[in-house]
């Protein structure tokens, strides 16, 4: 027999490399398979969760700009030609796209709550953010987790892993069919999303008036002041009197209150002395604690606008008389009136003494507009509360301003801003202290002598070298007409 | 009967086959070690991003949490944080859920009282009292919980040691938290502090509903 010897057999080779190349692909693809889900998840969702509130929250501005108008500009507050709709005191926003992703927002706003006391607006505004998931429509979900420690509260949850926090619209609204299109558990409906999937976030926002007398001094151009020897503190006269002694003494109750003697200059450049018992803020200053006695916070990067003012247009018709203060002139208005319905006096001159009674036993609420200077006095009883507006510069001296209330927001000056820009004053000469506030952001303000001063000044400029005593009122927070309106709370729904 | 020899049939030698047999051996073992390798890398890649995933997720949790927030505190040792949150939701637990429970599911409307300088609250319905839930993250072993209202929640376990004292939260002057999680990867080289570091995930958080103070 013969046996042939074959010398050309090769394939075990070729057989071995397909062979590791197969088991090698193998891994390769279970890698790539693996990060491809782990990417899905932890950059395609985590992306789109954070974009629905980036959309949420423009929306919230959006909404918020036009709520801001309410206080500028009124007529032209959601108006239907920037898309809004308008229910009695509710407005509702159209659909917003906008970024390369195609967010989504829409917007609610409406009125909840009225001031009793300014008569002021707050406003609820509601707002969805909606954002296209990208990538794979899967939930990603990290499966290793199910070893005992699944990400799971408990089973009533909704979903399981990474979804009770980014909650995924697939296919259906899951919002919608849960608690309804308001998310009050009205009008449920299985709705389809598009595109889809996507992600949703829900906030609300209530925008807060912003009433004048927010700091003790707020200037917007140089601030010079005050003495070395001089100080600002701060009490809340609705908790009680002021007492000097609460400012130093960190166990009295009411300390905090003592320490928002602020003050707040929109410049670089400013000459501050004197010990101030609350917070300094400039705009490009080099303030440190080093080298002044400020006790609360130091920002030197809080720029801000004062906006002129002018008289506000729901003032009712004016008295018949007086028109004018030149002999002593006592008034008792014959309604007590609201703080947006208060008696009107419209006077063409006023240099000497004004007194203003209280009607009966009501509080009540009178408006003066002066349409020249205020060189006389003013005496205001207990119980009334005096909205004065000025369209003249203010000379007088401390003692002239007269408040018999002890409350600052009693006695509000007003400086109506000049038309024209011509420059516009108010002196306050010693001797004599005095309870007020004034708002005059076009006007300079200068305050001679050492008066003890219980209010707060906001204007252009301001000027004092004496070693006053100045008390900011805490209760003036929300006093005085709506200049604009700030976010004082947010909540987002996370169902 | 002659037996007839082929003159051209041999085998190998046995150099042949030593060297066949050595070649092969190489060759598998490279194979078998760059499959262990391969496999290992995928071990540490997986680890990697499902550890990431979940420092992603503690970031989210606290930053949606801080957000929406009253009061945060934050303990000397920086590994537990305490949060105030506003129960914006009518829930079936609460008093007025209880007493009425046609309110859960709804939302609560904003009061304001005048009278503690205009603060924003959520209260329970036909109360004064603010409706708020306490919220804790705390770590346990190599876990962070969250705690709403004694409701816990395993935010992230990881079996990658994800270690609870580089889980850092501050809080400074309840304006804004900020926060870094780190955990230590798989693969190292020796330098460990290094490597943790390296995998550091940093977020800062403001406070929307700062309160005057």
């Amino acid at each position: 027999m013969k046996v042939s010897f074959t010398s050309n057999e090769r394939g075990n080779a070729l057989l071995c490399a397909v062979c590791t190349i197969f088991i090698v692909s193998v891994i390769a693809a279970n890698v790539l398979l693996n990060c491809t889900t782990r990417y899905n998840q932890a950059s395609n969702q985590v992306r789109s969760w954070n974009e629905a509130l980036y959309a949420a929250e423009s929306g919230a501005d959006i909404a918020y700009n036009e709520v801001r108008k309410i206080a500028s500009n009124p007529s032209s507050a959601f108006s239907a030609g920037n898309g809004w709709t308008t229910s009695g005191t509710t407005y509702t926003s159209g659909t917003t796209t906008f970024g390369t992703n195609s967010l989504r927002t829409s917007e609610m706003v409406d009125l909840f709550y009225t001031d009793p006391t300014t008569g002021n607006a707050w406003y609820r505004i509601r707002s969805k953010g909606t954002s296209p998931l990208q990538g794979l429509k899967r939930t990603g979900m990290d499966d290793r987790l199910s070893n005992g420690n699944r990400f799971v509260a408990n089973a009533s949850t909704r979903g399981d892993g990474d979804t009770l926090l980014r909650k995924i619209d697939f296919k259906y609204d899951h919002f919608t069919a849960t608690y309804g299109p308001t998310g009050d558990g009205t009008n449920k409906a299985i709705v389809a999303v598009s595109p889809a999937p996507q992600l949703s976030r829900r906030i609300e926002l209530i925008a807060a008036p912003i009433t004048p007398f927010e700091a003790a001094i707020k200037v917007s151009g140089s601030f010079y002041g005050l003495g070395s020897a001089a100080y600002i503190d701060s009490f809340r006269s609705s908790v009680g009197p002021y007492d000097p002694t609460v400012k130093t003494n960190p166990s009295d109750s009411r300390y905090a209150d003592s320490q928002s003697g602020t003050v707040e200059i929109d410049n670089g450049t400013a000459t501050i002395m004197g010990d101030i018992y609350g917070n300094l803020y400039t705009n490009g200053g080099t303030a440190t604690k080093k080298t002044l006695n400020v006790h609360g916070t130091i920002d030197n990067n809080v720029p801000f606008t004062l906006d002129s003012f002018s008289i506000p247009t729901y003032l009712p018709a004016p008295q018949a008389s007086p028109t004018k203060i030149n002999a002593n002139t006592t008034v008792t208005p014959p309604t007590a009136g609201t703080a947006r319905a208060p008696t009107v006096y419209l006077l063409s001159s006023f240099d000497k003494t004004l007194t203003i009674n209280q009607n009966g036993s009501s509080q009540t609420y009178v408006a003066i507009h002066l349409t020249s200077d205020f060189t006389g006095a003013i005496d205001v009883k207990p119980g009334v509360h005096v909205q004065f507006f000025i369209d003249g510069n203010v000379d007088v001296k401390a003692r002239d301003i007269i408040n018999e209330t002890g409350y600052a927001g009693n006695l509000q000056f007003y400086s109506i801003s000049p038309t024209d820009g011509s420059p516009q004053h108010i002196n306050i000469n010693s001797p004599g202290d005095f309870v007020a506030t004034f708002y005059a952001p076009s006007a300079d303000f200068t305050m001679n002598g050492n008066p003890d001063v219980t209010g707060a000044i906001i204007a252009k400029s301001f000027y004092g070298n004496g070693n006053t005593s100045w008390h900011y009122d805490r209760s003036l927070d929300f006093l005085g007409d709506v200049t604009d309106y700030r976010i004082t709370s947010y909540v987002e729904d996370i169902r | 009967m002659k037996l007839r020899h082929h003159p051209h049939q041999s085998g190998f030698t046995l150099a042949e086959m030593m060297t066949a047999m050595a070649i092969a051996v190489v060759i598998f073992a490279a194979i078998i070690t760059a499959s262990l390798a391969l496999q290992k890398s995928f071990n540490a890649v997986d680890n990697y991003f499902a550890t990431h995933i979940q420092q992603i997720r503690i970031i989210d949790y606290l930053n949606r949490d801080v957000k929406r927030a009253l009061i945060v505190t934050t303990s000397a040792d920086q590994q537990t944080v305490t949060l105030t949150i506003p129960k914006y939701v009518v829930q079936s637990n609460d008093q007025d859920g209880q007493s009425n429970s046609s309110l859960i599911g709804t939302m609560r409307t904003p009061t304001i009282s005048p009278t503690s300088s205009y603060q924003v609250n959520y209260d329970y319905v036909g109360t004064a009292t603010p409706a708020t839930s306490t919220v804790v993250y705390s770590i346990n072993g190599a876990s962070i919980l969250r705690t709403e209202d004694g409701v816990v929640t395993t935010v992230a376990s990881s079996t990658d040691s994800l270690v609870p004292k580089d889980s850092d939260t501050e809080l400074t002057n309840t304006e804004y938290t900020t926060m870094s999680v780190t955990f230590l990867p798989i693969f190292t080289s020796g330098n460990v502090a290094d490597e943790r570091a390296g995998t550091t995930v940093f977020s800062l958080a403001y406070l929307r509903n700062k309160r005057r103070g």
